[in-house]
Order: C-alpha cells, then structure tokens, then sequence
C-alpha cells in the first residue's frame, strides 16, 4: 500500500496471523488483504509476542499447536501483559473440536473460537467484528 | 555464449566414440538414457562442457568430469537437463488432485496431520507453486492440515531459480490476472516473483531418482507429481526409479505421471486408479508382495 492509499484508508484494520504453517498463513492472508486488512505474520508465540509489543494491532488470529510456544500459552502471556497490548481482541482457529478444548481456549483468553476448515465467509466476519471494523 | 564459441574454428572436435563414453557416463549416473537421434543435443552440450571447462580435448575434459573438479558432474547434468515449462500446465491432475485424491487421502488422518505432496523433478519451480496456488484457490480443508510441499530436481541451477521464484509472462500464461496480482509482485523487465510467503510454504531440494540411498532420505509422500522424467530411461532405469518412488509413497499414497507416460509397464507394484480427471497410480493401503 502507497502512502496515499494508507491516508486514504485510516480506519484500515492491522491483523497478525500467527500459525506455523506457511500455506495457511499465506491462505488467511490473502482472504484478509482482499477484503482491505492490513496482515503481518508470526510462525509461533514467540514471534507473535514480540510482534505485539513492537507493533500496534487490532486483532490477532492464532492457531493452537505451534512449535516453541503453542497458541494458548501465547494467549495467557498476552493477557498478563502491559495494559494496552492485554486487551488484543484474539481469535483462536483450531482442528480441535472437543467441549474442553472450547473451555481451554476461553480460559486462556481467546475472545472467540473457530474450528478449521474455516471458510473466507466465517473468517471475514468474525475478523471484521473482533477488529472493530466498520461496516 | 559458450555455445557459440564452442562452435568456433577452434572448437575441440568430438567422436561417435567420445560420445559413446560420454552416454554411459551420464547413463550410469542418472539413468537418463541418450540415444543417437539425440546426437546433435549431446554433442552440442558436451562441445560447450568442453569449452566452459577450457579443456583441449575430450579425453581432458573427461578426466575432468571424472575427478569431479569444480562438480563437474553436476555442470554436465544440469546442462543435460531440459527446463522449460509453466503454471498449471496439468491442470486436468490439479483438478484430480482436489476433487479426488486428497479426499481419500484425509480419510486416514485426523485434522491438523500433515499432508506430504511432491512434485520431482520441480525443474525450476512452476509445478510445485502451481500446487500450493491451486490448493488455496481450490481446496476448501486447505486449513485443516499441515500441508508439506517439496520441490526436488537433480538439477541444482533449476532449483536456485525455483528458490528465487522469478517468471516471465510466458511461464504464467495458465493464470488469471487476479491470480497474479495475489500471489506474484512485479519485478524487473516484466517479470513476476513469486510472493514471499508462499515461497517459503515449498522446501526445494536436490535428489537423484534412481540413486536410492538419496531416495531414503524422502518417505511418507501422499502426492507424488512425477511427469515426463521416466521417458528419459531405459527400462532398467525406469523400473529402478518406480521402486525407489514407490518406497517414497506412504501406504495408499498416489503418483501422477505425465500424459504420454503409464506405470503399468513399468512395475507391477502399482495400483491403477482411474478418476474422472486423470489416471494416477497408488501405491496400495496393504503392500501384497511383504515390501
């Protein structure tokens, strides 16, 4: 995006993806650019956290299992962090469908939760409204 | 050019015999199989070998290639090989792959495992892009699993221009604008690189199909997209290259060949499975022969 385009667009959304999978990153990238999102990426937690407190975001999009810190333990450090990077809104995208793995996901601090496939309709919207987005 | 100087005056003169040497050579190594109605095509790389290696005779450049100095070997290879090729270029095999194979694929794994798909020889990358462009455009679980793409070739210099993902017009005139536009930024003189992201979703590697202990290095493939290399091979080459592949397959796992090739007289080992788009073949769930 040009400078004009950024001026031109001030209420554009920022989102960090944060999956271990480059393909899938890649895939809710393009969905969220398309729909006008600006996207930064992570591969882990680690990297998430470090994004987060360099960065402004509006909504974080976060797989569960990753390798050196998985999605909830991202999730917790978040929420125990410095005022204005532990109220992130955060989406938690997951294969595992189980009552418990909804409970673990509320409990470490998801806002809401997604089970994969997710398709570029369910995640559009609920990326509009976790980000505050306008209509 | 090397090739025009080669063609010079002063170019080292090659025999019927020199090039005889040189077949067996290139046969015992990679199994490609060069027969005289290739003559003008060998002669004209191994002149430009010559030439490259500033060697004043087939018997120097020879020794050369045998000692292996500077990789030699691999220079040779790689001049050998033939890369040209675009985006998309089976789709029918694409469509295949989404509509048929990875469904009966995932039966056998929960959400979230990984699914292995690779494309040999990549040559320089088109085939395995074209892959992982057509999964996010076409396959609705894409998300759902952990997908693996490799792109393996015996040439090195294909797979360096791979890794740096760079095409022109022609090699991309399967897709659409919109498809450009998402996964390509422009580059210089009206070229395309492939995004950085989806260049770092595909692991490019060296492998040589008929030399099994490479071969062991590669286990567990769903997906094998094998085109238009076995047509290069002698029989014996061939079957020996359709085992190591087969042992590359996971139980039930599939390999794609290109159109004018078929396993079925190649190796009994294979299971054909006709779909509606292409004829692949499986390696089956139980192996009948105790492999």
């Amino acid at each position: 995006m040009t400078d004009v385009e950024r001026a031109a667009a001030p209420s554009r959304r920022r989102i960090l993806v944060v999956d271990d999978s480059a393909l899938v990153r890649l895939y809710y990238r393009d969905t969220l650019q398309k729909a006008g999102f600006e996207v930064e990426q992570a591969i882990n937690g680690i990297e998430a956290m470090e994004k987060v407190l360099a960065q402004p975001f509006d909504l974080a999009i976060v797989d569960v299992n990753m390798p050196r810190m998985d999605g909830f333990s991202f999730l917790r450090t978040l929420r125990r962090s410095a005022a204005d990077v532990a109220t992130l809104p955060a989406l938690v995208i997951t294969t595992e469908a189980g009552e418990q793995d909804l409970d673990a996901a509320r409990a470490a601090g998801a806002n809401f939760y997604l089970i994969k496939p997710v398709s570029q309709q369910d995640l559009l919207r609920h990326a509009a409204v976790l980000s505050g987005a306008p209509p | 050019m090397a090739g025009s100087e080669a063609h010079g005056p002063r170019a080292v003169r090659v025999t019927p015999e020199d090039v005889r040497r040189l077949c067996e050579f290139l046969y015992r190594r990679t199994g490609m199989l060069f027969d005289d109605n290739k003559r003008y095509y060998i002669d004209r790389r191994l002149v430009e070998r010559i030439g490259a290696t500033k060697s004043e005779s087939f018997q120097a450049y020879f020794a050369v290639l045998r000692s292996d100095a500077d990789h030699e070997i691999e220079q040779l290879i790689n001049a050998f090989t033939v890369n040209e090729t675009y985006f998309n270029r089976e789709e029918h095999q694409l469509r295949c792959m989404t509509s048929d194979l990875l469904g009966n694929v995932i039966r056998g794994k929960r959400p979230g495992e990984s699914i292995r798909i690779w494309s040999i020889p990549c040559s320089t990358g088109e085939e395995p892009y074209s892959i992982a462009i057509w999964l996010m455009e076409n396959w609705r679980l894409v998300d759902s699993y952990n997908i693996e793409i490799v792109g393996s070739d015996i040439d090195t210099r294909a797979l360096k221009v791979a890794a740096e993902g760079i095409y022109g017009e022609r090699a991309l005139m399967r897709l659409s604008r919109d498809v450009i536009g998402r996964y390509f930024q422009p580059v210089a003189d009206g070229e395309h690189q492939i995004d950085p992201g989806l260049r770092e979703s595909i692991q490019f590697t060296r492998a040589n199909l008929i030399d099994p202990s490479e071969m062991a290095r590669y286990r567990g493939f769903d997906i094998v997209f094998c085109r238009n290399v076995l047509i290069y091979f002698d029989d014996s080459s061939r079957r020996i290259a359709a085992e190591n592949l087969y042992d590359c397959l996971g139980a039930g796992g599939y390999i794609c060949l290109g159109h004018s090739e078929t396993m079925s007289r190649i190796s009994p080992l294979f299971r054909v499975c006709r779909f509606s788009d292409a004829i692949v073949y499986q390696r089956p769930e139980a192996d009948h022969d105790g492999r």
